[in-house]
């Protein structure tokens, strides 16, 4: 997961089993709300990778990753910007 | 991992033991061992004195390795590298209907209870398993409605 | 239609009962994911970007009006209020919740419907010429074919954990519409000395590396083709790479074998292993066949409506066929209205097509590969009546087979691997061209664009393929000319450099200014001019010419 990361400061995200669910982790759990997302350093990527695994071991999420921040905080990848703010086209 | 063999839904011991020294091999007169195909090539003299051997498979291995010598075993066994890799059913299938063999064909290795119904329908007869999951591999078993769409 | 026996019925209910067993393992972590993911996936369940997506199979592209009913419900109980027809004739959930999928199952399989094999590494949907059955030219309906092939193929025990996905089409007739060529088999009913039998392509696909099927026989008999097909996929299963997800696919295996030698392999296991209860005798063949009998009798006195309508006259221009029968007609339904996402329905539109459906078309809808689906047997005095529906829920743009009729999958707004938006730029497509009458004389076009390189969207076949891709986290396309995925099936071949996305548009228009620069009459479409005058052109127009 943590091979190619590039970048400074990372949000950990990943998708509730359950309901499939785009969630971030806030420090102590996982929700949809990015506002509350925990700003993780790239020195403690290790760190995270193991809390996110422990989730998934207990079933409550899938597919962790990490999403890349710019220096302002905010989203840097095009699929990260998607997959938090929904669908680009008007249904 | 505590393991048992799985023969339809009956739970057994494995009978068959694993022998990393051939030096050793007189000392496993009476029981069934299980080799290798590596041992089996490197050492066929001594081996065909024996009785009762049974020969492992991993799933990127194939019979044709030992096509030759098919007859001698008493039991087969596939050991799935990953249960994805699906030769297996593939190799079993043909043990039984190119080279007509009737003596025992085993799953081993990474396989799930899910895959059960498949590997009996192409000619396995038993699967080494986790005594802890015998429960799934059972529920398969009986969720099996006998219907298929190929013969 | 093929209408399920009691035992497809309850195999059917069997695996939505295995499915419910499976979801609850790993609910309560009996399966991990890897091991679930497979499982999931031989049920058409992805994980996307945004949620789960449920790829439900449309066996062949037929649906009937009660199955079309029951989609729009499932869409709405359960999703967003729509659905998306995919490119091998199938529709995509995009917001269903791993814990109801299998209610969703349930619900399915009440219409005799499921998503069985609709991913995963094993033979998926069996995909079909959509005007099978009802056009002149073909040898023989090749539908029950496809569900002789269909029911051999699902839960096959040897056939499930295959190298990677398999793709099967079957076609009956000169003209392909069922882009047979660029699948992993591929099979064409023909006749020869009066008898009908197969030939056999073999190693089609798209993806990272397209290629072309090659024929390794000429004429397989009917009865055994279920035994020819079993040494093509033993032989696959056994040989094909497992080393590399990206050369998996048998096209990869016959071009590194050789036709000859993969013939001569798959000849060989088929004299060994065939199967006498695989041979497929008159009366079993009959059997299906009696359920694809043409719900009409023969041709009747009906006539087309005329109406001093520019609309209506548009739509029976552009998509509506005669049918095989005199007084019938043969609806194209086009799914790329202006603007809208293509290939998309609506709840609502899914239930008013149902309803026409059940009215007007004898309760018959089928979906095409390109994302459109068709009303096969209207009568002709009723289109009028019929286009007047359609048009109220914006499903009778007449576009089919014009340049906004263009094949276009999901992309990052929805997929997971996409590396650029592809629903977008279709959509951009359509309004810029917006206009009826420059369609119609820019006429028979193809445009087909791809979100990332595994090609759902088929654009190494299209006439203009679009290939969205990441160039340092900018969206850039790349495009290819002169594909097609008919009879004369090819590989386009790429223009040059990709374009970012504001100067998109803009090299399209350079392309279709080209081709028609160098039309030598009214009539003459893209592709042909494209055969004559060769890529150097379009090439000349696009990087040489200095900007403007």
């Amino acid at each position: 997961m943590a091979k190619k990361l590039k970048g400074d400061s990372f949000f950990l995200s990943a998708n509730d089993l359950k309901t499939g669910s785009v969630v971030y982790y806030d420090g102590k759990s996982w929700s949809s709300k990015i506002e509350k997302a925990k700003k993780i350093n790239r020195n403690q990527i290790e760190k995270y990778e193991n809390i996110a695994k422990n989730f998934e071991n207990k079933c409550i999420i899938i597919s962790p990753l990490f999403v890349e921040l710019t220096d302002k905080g905010k989203i840097k990848k095009l699929r990260d910007i998607i997959r938090y703010k929904g669908l680009t086209i008007k249904i | 991992m505590k393991q048992v063999i799985l023969k339809k839904d009956k739970i057994l011991q494995n009978e068959y033991v694993i022998i990393n020294d051939l030096k050793d091999l007189s000392n496993f007169n009476s029981q069934k061992i299980i080799i290798t195909v590596e041992q089996w090539l490197a050492n066929k003299n001594i081996l065909k004195k024996k009785k009762n051997i049974g020969i492992k498979l991993n799933s990127d291995e194939s019979i044709s390795m030992i096509k030759d010598d098919i007859d001698f075993f008493k039991m087969i066994q596939f050991n799935f590298i990953t249960f994805k890799d699906g030769r297996p059913f593939s190799e079993a299938k043909k043990l039984r209907v190119e080279f007509k063999f009737k003596k025992e064909i085993r799953a081993s290795g990474h396989i799930l209870p899910d895959q059960y119904i498949f590997l009996l329908r192409c000619g396995f007869n038993s699967v080494e398993i986790e005594t802890s999951k015998k429960k799934f591999w059972l529920e398969f078993l009986e969720m099996d409605s006998g219907l298929y769409y190929q013969p | 239609m093929y209408q399920y026996s009691e035992k497809d019925k309850q195999i059917v209910k069997n695996r939505t009962k295995e499915f419910l067993f499976q979801v609850k393992r790993r609910i309560n972590g009996d399966l991990t994911e890897e091991e679930f993911k497979p499982l999931r996936l031989m049920n058409g369940l992805y994980l996307q970007l945004h949620a789960y997506m449920l790829r439900v199979a449309i066996p062949y592209g037929e649906l009937s009006y009660i199955q079309l009913k029951k989609l729009a419900e499932i869409s709405e109980k359960y999703d967003k209020g729509y659905g998306h027809f995919t490119t091998r004739q199938n529709i995509q959930f995009n917001w269903p919740k791993l814990e109801d999928v299998p209610k969703i199952l349930e619900e399915l399989a009440d219409v005799e419907m499921h998503a069985i094999q609709t991913s995963g590494n094993c033979i998926r949907n069996i995909s079909c010429d959509h005007l099978a059955g009802i056009n002149n030219d073909e040898v023989e309906d090749p539908r029950p074919w496809c569900e002789i092939i269909r029911k051999w193929s699902t839960f096959h025990p040897e056939f499930s954990f295959l190298p990677r996905k398999f793709k099967i089409a079957v076609i009956a007739c000169d003209t392909d519409r069922a882009a047979m060529k660029v699948h992993d088999i591929g099979l064409k009913l023909v006749k020869k000395k009066n008898e009908v039998g197969f030939e056999v392509f073999v190693g089609g696909g798209q993806g990272r590396s397209p290629f072309i099927a090659k024929k390794i026989n000429d004429f397989v008999k009917k009865k055994d083709l279920l035994n020819y097909l079993e040494a093509i996929l033993s032989i696959y299963n056994e040989m094909g790479r497992r080393d590399n997800i990206y050369k998996a696919r048998i096209k990869i295996l016959i071009n590194e074998l050789g036709e000859k030698k993969l013939k001569s392999l798959v000849e060989n296991k088929f004299r060994k292993f065939a199967d006498k209860k695989l041979s497929l005798k008159e009366n079993e063949i009959q059997e299906i066949k009696n359920y694809f009998k043409l719900p009409i009798s023969g041709p009747i006195k009906s006539e087309i409506p005329f109406k001093k309508n520019k609309q209506y006259t548009n739509w029976l221009n552009q998509n509506v066929i005669e049918h095989k029968l005199s007084g019938y007609s043969i609806i194209m339904v086009s799914l790329k209205p202006y603007n809208q996402p293509p290939g998309d329905a609506t709840a609502n539109q899914m239930k008013k097509l149902s309803k026409i459906a059940q009215e007007f078309s004898y309760g018959e809808i089928r979906v095409t590969h390109e994302q459109n689906l068709v009303l096969p047997h209207v009568k002709n005095s009723d289109l009028f009546n019929v286009w007047n529906q359609l048009k109220s829920i914006n499903l009778a743009t007449p576009n089919i087979g014009l340049i906004t009729d263009a094949i276009c999958c999901p992309g990052m707004d929805y997929c997971a691997l996409a590396t650029a938006r592809s629903i977008p730029i279709s959509q951009k497509i359509s309004r810029y061209f917006k206009d009826q009458s420059i369609q119609e004389k820019i006429g028979k076009i193809k445009i087909k664009i791809s979100g990332c390189i595994n090609a759902c969207g088929h654009h190494h076949v299209g006439n203009i393929g679009i290939l969205g891709l990441d160039r340092n986290g900018e969206e850039s396309y790349q495009i290819s000319l002169g594909g097609s995925a008919d009879e004369n099936t090819n590989i386009g071949q790429i223009v040059g450099p990709s374009f970012p996305e504001k100067e998109l548009m803009k090299a399209i228009k350079t392309i279709v200014k080209t081709f028609e620069n160098n039309k030598k009459a009214k009539n003459e479409d893209f592709l042909t001019v494209f055969n004559r005058i060769g890529i150097d052109p379009f090439k000349k127009d696009l990087y040489e010419t200095s900007n403007s």
